[in-house]
């Protein structure tokens, strides 16, 4: 555990000795919000309904270009600079290196969903805001970025350029988002993608369930992102 | 204190160290020298657990670098070749940031810290960032976090590698004063590096040993051969080298024609016989001028360059 948060700090330091961390938290923030609000076929006042969906589904798509930016620089940095190889060769295994660092983006990611809750804060003065459904939402959302930021530091663990780790990790999250598309129909595949598509059990907690299933799948996505990119380090031991 | 036992690494199919054996003893600094891509690198990445051998086996005070990596982690202080560093961090946060790493605490982290700011001199930069610091002070730097835990054994991966003649001596010192109680390895292609520094050295070429022993007994066992430095004016290099090859005591070693037309020549010449005076009538009958004639003993050079050549 030590070792874990000792990663982990390192990590906040980077994050925020730059603008990497405003940056990433600013730009999520002010865009989302604005689509929220202002955006679209039904913006927050004209439709004049005390509901804070819109967050959450514009903020899922954001997120999707906002979350491998915060994590292509995790590995992908620490390669290029060869840093990684005075840290791989210290007293600590390879998957507390990829949690330390992970546990980071976490942190920063809920700095952001902190920054959300001037939304539902301010509605509820105005219109009669469902609690439990923001509550479920929320979780719901964490989980979703928590599994977009493993997805993306796996994607920074396979290369040594952060751009290529931005893109990879873009189109890997957009692959498991989108995934439902993929199939049409209701054979044994198009079933398959669905349930292995974050929309799908995204879609749930903004009904206000909370599904052990749901809970499960994102979790589960998580765990093998999270062993993916330790096994990617691991993997110069087997070149 | 290292034992390294016939060890390979594969590389694809390109074998980047074939079969390697050596030893290093408690206390000793053993300078590691080679040619650029000779394996000095790759065998250092086994010692240090950033890779496993391929066959072969290596132990650091018994411990297997496999089987009980961590423990074997926690003996050695490693420099990577370049000094990889965070360029974004202060010193001290830098240093912090390894002995937490390390785990090193309390009180112990207080006299850690102040011990290598002491050894490696960094008092005046410990308040910058690293970015700022100069190639010499990264380097100190890289010194400072392979020494923090006090480690038994250090490896320095051509530590002095793209430092001015000033800092190379520095650092030098700094290596033979931390080998005064440690078991160093250090690579470099410098060749008086090694002199300098080194009890023992090892020299290794396209992956295999081509050398080990002290310098001493590296340049005896090319003996039986003495060297002869020459400068000529007025000498045409290809009737030079086809002249000298009507004597037979003499082997040329290297024949280079200077920008102003003047020949310089390395000559290896059998010991016991000294071949100046019929030079000396050769240049007379060539009319060629001799400008320089001066033999010399072996160096540490001379093994390295006949061995890897």
């Amino acid at each position: 555990m030590t070792e874990i948060l000792a990663i982990y700090r390192k990590e906040m330091k980077t994050y925020f000795n730059s603008p990497i961390a405003f940056i990433v938290i600013s730009s999520f923030l002010v865009i989302t919000n604005w689509l929220f609000f202002d955006y679209g076929d039904y913006p927050f006042f004209a439709i004049n309904i005390a509901d804070i969906r819109g967050i959450f589904d514009y903020g899922a798509i954001v997120l999707l270009f906002i979350a491998p930016a915060i994590s292509m620089r995790l590995i992908a940095e620490e390669k290029h600079k060869d840093t990684l190889e005075l840290l791989v060769t210290m007293p600590i295994t390879d998957m507390q290196i990829i949690m330390g660092k992970y546990l980071s983006t976490l942190v920063i990611f809920a700095i952001i969903l902190a920054g959300t809750l001037v939304a539902p804060i301010s509605i509820s003065f105005v219109g009669d805001l469902d609690t439990g459904i923001v509550i479920s939402s929320y979780i719901g959302f964490f989980l979703l970025g928590a599994t977009y930021l493993a997805i993306g530091l796996a994607a920074s663990s396979f290369t040594r350029n952060q751009i290529i780790a931005y893109i990879m990790g873009i189109v890997s999250i957009a692959v498991f988002f989108l995934m439902n598309g993929m199939a049409n129909g209701s054979g044994m595949i198009a079933t398959l993608f669905e349930h292995l598509s974050v929309r799908f059990h995204y879609q749930n907690f903004f009904r206000g369930v909370l599904d052990t299933r749901d809970l499960l799948y994102f979790i589960s996505m998580i765990f093998v992102a999270l062993f993916v990119s330790s096994t990617a380090l691991s993997s110069r031991k087997y070149r | 204190m290292i034992d390294v036992r016939g060890v390979t690494k594969t590389y694809g199919t390109v074998d980047a160290v074939k079969d390697v054996s050596f030893t290093v003893e408690q206390g000793e600094i053993l300078g590691f020298l080679g040619p650029n891509g000779a394996g000095k690198t790759t065998t250092m990445k086994m010692i240090t657990c950033y890779m496993p051998p391929t066959s072969g086996s290596i132990t650091v005070d018994g411990l297997d670098v496999v089987a009980d990596s961590m423990g074997v982690r926690q003996k050695i202080g490693y420099l990577p070749e370049s000094t990889p560093l965070y360029e974004e961090m202060g010193v001290r946060d830098y240093l912090n940031f390894i002995a937490d790493v390390r785990k090193i605490k309390g009180s112990t982290r207080t006299q850690a810290m102040e011990r290598v700011i002491q050894v490696c001199g960094l008092r005046q930069v410990i308040h910058k960032d690293i970015h700022e610091l100069s190639k010499g002070f990264r380097q100190r730097v890289g010194l400072a976090q392979a020494i923090i835990h006090d480690p038994e054994i250090l490896v320095l991966d051509e530590p002095t590698t793209g430092l001015d003649p000033n800092q190379i001596i520095e650092i030098r010192n700094l290596i033979r004063e931390l080998g005064e109680s440690k078991t160093v390895i250090f690579s470099t292609h410098i060749m008086q590096e090694v002199q300098a520094t080194s009890d023992r050295v090892l020299i290794i070429d396209q992956g295999k040993i081509a050398a080990y022993g002290t310098a001493e007994e590296l340049k005896a066992s090319i003996a039986g051969q003495t060297h002869l430095d020459m400068v000529l004016r007025h000498a045409d290099k290809s009737e030079f080298i086809e002249s000298l090859g009507t004597m037979s005591a003499i082997h040329l070693d290297d024949v280079i024609l200077q920008k102003n037309g003047d020949l310089q020549a390395s000559l290896n010449v059998e010991s016991g016989v000294d071949m100046r005076e019929q030079l000396f009538d050769l240049a007379i009958s060539k009319k060629w001028k001799i400008l320089e004639s001066s033999p010399s003993a072996f160096t540490l050079e001379d093994v390295f360059r006949k061995l890897t050549n």
